[in-house]
Order: structure tokens, then sequence, then C-alpha cells
């Protein structure tokens, strides 16, 4: 009996040794923070010192326009971009599955060579195809489709086009590979039973395929999402900044610049990505809840 | 569901038609990548489809303008440490969580996945904090001056070795290797950290090397963290030493086309060198 419970203290010891470095860097690198942020935030910085302002930089942010229309633009893209992005690669991943038997593996290997690229190399390279005098304005220009060169990074309404064609560009093989994957686990005596029957193959698509797919379709959404919330990168540097006249201005862009460049204002930063973090959360109980329940 | 050969119907052609169009698009900015970093800048900007003869010159505005080889060496140096020490500590916490049960452990593992929900843009502006003044305590104890890790590749190594998301893909590995051996190698008597090292590390290596891909990645592109700490020319990153070239006067766009082409290599050679691994990480967040 003793000895038993010399060996159980053995192997707690022994298990409390292998997380404990994972421990040390969680508590130090992420609780502390996390804890820290809670006396941060109800902090001001009045030029050379901060004070107490207590949820006084919650008001201001009830207030501020400017990160309402920057949460806004999020949306925006959210609605323009995921759907679209989501039916591309699930066409993309279909076709690639049923209709080809040849050169699948070379054609899923390019769809997914975007996916593998940083988000501030292929924003760099878009912003140069794109600008005003750029080589794609020049290909259309030539071609005669256009007749005076597009706005792409300069208009507005062009520049949440960029973005959403950008977004789409690179994350749409990356959605695929999951779509493939739900694809591939469909069991295919079900496809050999509607065949049977007699069903088409737009019928069999309509009523098999995609229903069994929901999950994976929910899962990209979600994820996508929630991606598209934390928009950085693409703003910062394929619209230069949340340009032209904030047109593309995202909550998280917003959020650095109240801290580090427009201001070094840490408090009310913290403040409005507390508001990232309520959603952030919101959208892990939806994921949570909608693929939970089908496992 | 098997495709009836047939030669030519209006929906095999529309399916190879959205193949090739798609094609296209996803391989096409690539190529033009490739190709702009032969040609001079007018050439790029023109939209010159076919390569030039200016590599070496872009080589040489890329060395010497922009001194690429520290920025590849600064990036090189953080994602390899990241991955060396980083694989190391989640793998350890992965093994002790999966193959040493208790209530304790198992809440700390619960707080751990739920904070992989905060969004980086949360985390980073408190943990700005935390880095800038990292010794001050230190500091005010013992009169030294250490200061913080800003400007500093550590400052961008440590934060990001513990990772709760990896700690999961590598527990939910480690679930597939038996328990028994483990318990049977006890027997034989191997302390604890010989079985974790010699026995259960070795049998792992496609998890790991999908924990080690995922990790490199992470770091090799990482952009809002670096771009908060790092203050100098020296330390500069690959990512954080592009987009500033893009906000410089004048941009001398073969030489960072060519860049930008280097910055993707290892990444490249890595996806393509081990695509069942990495596809394997991705997928692994689903499963």
């Amino acid at each position: 009996m003793n000895r038993k419970g010399a060996f159980a203290r053995y192997l707690n010891r022994s298990g409390w040794l292998f997380v404990t470095p994972a421990l040390v860097l969680f508590g130090v690198f992420m609780l502390y923070p996390i804890l820290s942020s809670l006396y941060l935030v109800t902090r001001k910085w009045r030029g050379m010192t901060d004070s107490f302002v207590g949820l006084g930089n919650f008001v201001r942010m009830a207030q501020d326009n400017q990160f309402w229309h920057a949460l806004g633009n999020n949306f925006l893209l959210m609605i323009l971009q995921v759907p679209l992005m989501v039916i591309l690669a699930l066409v993309l991943a279909v076709v690639l599955n049923q209709g080809i038997r040849r050169g699948r593996g070379l054609l899923r290997l390019m769809f997914f060579l975007p996916a593998v690229t940083s988000l501030v190399a292929y924003s760099i390279l878009f912003r140069i195809l794109l600008q005003t005098n750029g080589m794609l304005n020049n290909l259309m220009l030539s071609l005669g489709v256009i007749q005076q060169p597009i706005g792409w990074l300069n208009d507005p309404f062009w520049a949440t086009i960029t973005m959403v064609i950008a977004l789409t560009w690179r994350w749409t093989g990356y959605n695929m590979i999951f779509f493939l994957v739900g694809l591939q686990n469909i069991d295919p005596e079900i496809y050999e039973a509607a065949e049977v029957d007699g069903a088409s193959k737009i019928t069999v698509f309509f009523k098999i395929t995609l229903p069994l797919l929901v999950p994976v379709i929910l899962f990209s959404a979600v994820t996508s999402t929630s991606g598209t919330l934390q928009l950085f990168d693409e703003p910062n540097i394929l619209t230069n900044g949340g340009g032209p006249a904030n047109a593309t201005m995202t909550a998280a862009l917003y959020i650095y610049r109240q801290a580090f460049v427009t201001n070094s204002d840490f408090g009310y930063a913290t403040a409005m990505s507390y508001v990232i973090v309520l959603i952030a959360g919101i959208l892990a109980i939806v994921q949570i809840r909608l693929l939970g329940d089908r496992k | 569901m098997s495709v009836v050969r047939s030669p030519f119907t209006p929906i095999r052609l529309l399916m190879w038609i959205i193949l090739a169009i798609g094609s296209f698009v996803c391989v096409f900015p690539f190529y033009w990548m490739v190709v702009g970093s032969t040609l001079n800048p007018n050439a790029v900007i023109h939209g010159n489809l076919l390569p030039g003869n200016e590599l070496w010159i872009n080589l040489e505005k890329a060395t010497k303008n922009y001194n690429l080889p520290l920025f590849f060496w600064n990036s090189l140096f953080i994602a390899s440490i990241t991955v060396f020490l980083g694989v190391m500590v989640n793998a350890m916490a992965a093994f002790g969580f999966e193959k040493y049960p208790s209530k304790a452990r198992e809440w700390f593992f619960g707080i751990l996945l739920l904070t992989l929900i905060i969004p980086q843009i949360s985390i980073v502006l408190p943990l700005f904090k935390l880095v800038a003044g990292f010794f001050a305590p230190i500091d005010m104890l013992f009169g030294t001056s250490f200061g913080g890790l800003l400007d500093s590749s550590w400052g961008i190594i440590m934060p990001f070795l513990m990772s709760a998301f990896i700690i999961f893909f590598l527990r939910q590995n480690f679930k597939m290797f038996p328990t028994e051996i483990v318990e049977a190698a006890r027997v034989d008597g191997s302390g604890e950290w010989r079985i974790f090292l010699q026995i259960a590390m070795p049998s792992m290596t496609a998890s790991f090397s999908s924990a080690a891909i995922l990790m490199f990645i992470g770091q090799w592109n990482s952009y809002l963290w670096p771009l908060m700490t790092i203050l100098s020319d020296g330390t500069k990153t690959l990512p954080i030493a592009m987009s500033s070239m893009m906000n410089a006067y004048t941009i001398e766009y073969g030489g960072l086309m060519l860049i930008v082409t280097v910055s993707m290599i290892p990444v490249l050679a890595v996806f393509l060198g081990l695509q069942r691994q990495f596809v394997a990480g991705l997928v692994g967040s689903i499963k």
C-alpha cells in the first residue's frame, strides 16, 4: 500500500516535471499579460505619464466613430469575402475530386500554393501588381478592357474589392483542402446506391454531397470569419495603413495604430482589444455549438 | 463516383475551364514575381512578362542597398531557435499531460486551450509592456541595467516558444502511442526522461515534423509582433524589412521582387519536400 503510494507520487512528480517548462512560459507570456491588461485598461496616457481613468477608455470607445467604422469594415469584408471563397473552394474541391482523373495531384498543389505564401509577401506582390500605373492596369488598358486605369488601391470602393480579391486568392486553396478531406470521407457506397436508383449528378450533389459536407463548410466559414476579424497584415501593407480614406481600416489595425503610430495610448488600445476578444469568444462558442453536436 | 470516359461533354469542358482559370490565377503571381526579380524597376511596373537580364544587378542591390543576407539570417535564427526549443518544450508538456494523467494538470490543460480563443492583437499589447520592461524587477533588485527585450531576437523567440495549439496537436498524437510501452520500459528500469527521449520521441517523428513545420512557418512569416518590437535595421526580420522597403521614397522593384522570392524559398522548400506532414499539421486542427 505504502509502496503503491510512493509510486503514484513518483509518477505525479514526473508529470509535473514534463509540463513545468511549458507552464512557466505560459504563466509569464500568456497569463501575466492577460492579468496585467486588467490594469492597463484602466489607464490613460497623458503626454509623459499615465493616470487612472476607471472605465473612461470604454466610454471613449463608445463614442469613437472611427473604431466602429473600422469594425464595420471587418464585417463588410466578412460578408463579401467569406461566402465567395467558400463557394469557390467548394467548386474547386468537387471538380478536383470527381471531375478529373489526370493531373489531380499537380492541380491540388497549384491551388494550395497561395496558402503557403506569407501574408507580407503576397500583400507586397499585390500592391506592386495593382498600382494605378502598374502591370494589371497596363495590361487591361492595352487589351482595351478598360479605358481608364482603375484605382485598385486609391479608390475607396475599388480598395475594398482589392481586399476581397487578395483574401480570396490567399485562402481559397487552403479551405479547398478541408473540403477535399471532407469529400474523401464520404462513403462511396452512398454514391453507388444513388446511381443504382438513377439519381442524376446534380441531384446527387445537392441531396447527398452538400448535406454531408455541412460540418466542413461550417468549420471553414467560422474559421474564416474569425480570421477576417483579425485582419492586420493586408490592410497595413497592401492598402498602406487602411487607406484610402480609411476604407480598408480594420479593427486590429486601428488598435495597433492607437498604441504605436498615431498615439501611444495602450490603455485605450487595450479597451478596444477587449471587444475583439469578446467577438472571438462568441465565434468560438458558435463553432463549438455548431460542430460539437455533429461529432 | 466513377467518371465515365466521355470525350467531350459540356460539363467536362466547363470543369476544365474552371481548373484552367483557377490554376492560372493561383500560379501567375509566383511566375510574375520570379520574372520580376530579373527585370529593372520600370519593366516590373510596366508589366514585362518575359525574363530580363538584370538578375545579378538586382542581387547586388538586394545585398548592398537592402542587406538581404542579414535579414535572412535574423529570420532564420529566430525561426530555427523557436523550432528547436519550442518543439522540445511543447512535446514534453504534451507527453506529461497525456501519459501522467492527473486532475490538477488536466485543469491547467483546459486553461491552456481556453487561451487559444484570444486573438493575437489582444495579447500583444500587454505582452509588449511585459517584454519592454522584462528585466525591470531584476534591475531594481540588483542595480543592474539589463532593461528589456525590445529590439532583440530573444524578445521575438521567447513569447512564442510555448504554443497551446502545438501542445494540443502533439497530445492528440501521443494518444496513439501505447501507454503499455511506457509501462513496459518502466518495468525494465528506464527512467521517465529516457522513456520520453529514447522511446516516445523517435516513434513520433512524423508528428514532430508537422509541429516543427507549423512553428517554423509561424515565426518565419510573423509580422505583427516583430513590427512592434523591432526598432533598428540590424534586428529586422525579412517580413519587417520587406514591408519597410515598400514605404521608402524610391523602391527598387527588381531588388524587392528578388527579396520576396528569396523570402519564400524556405517555406516553399519545406512544403514541396514534406507535403504530407505539412497538410497533416493543417488538417490536424479539425480532427
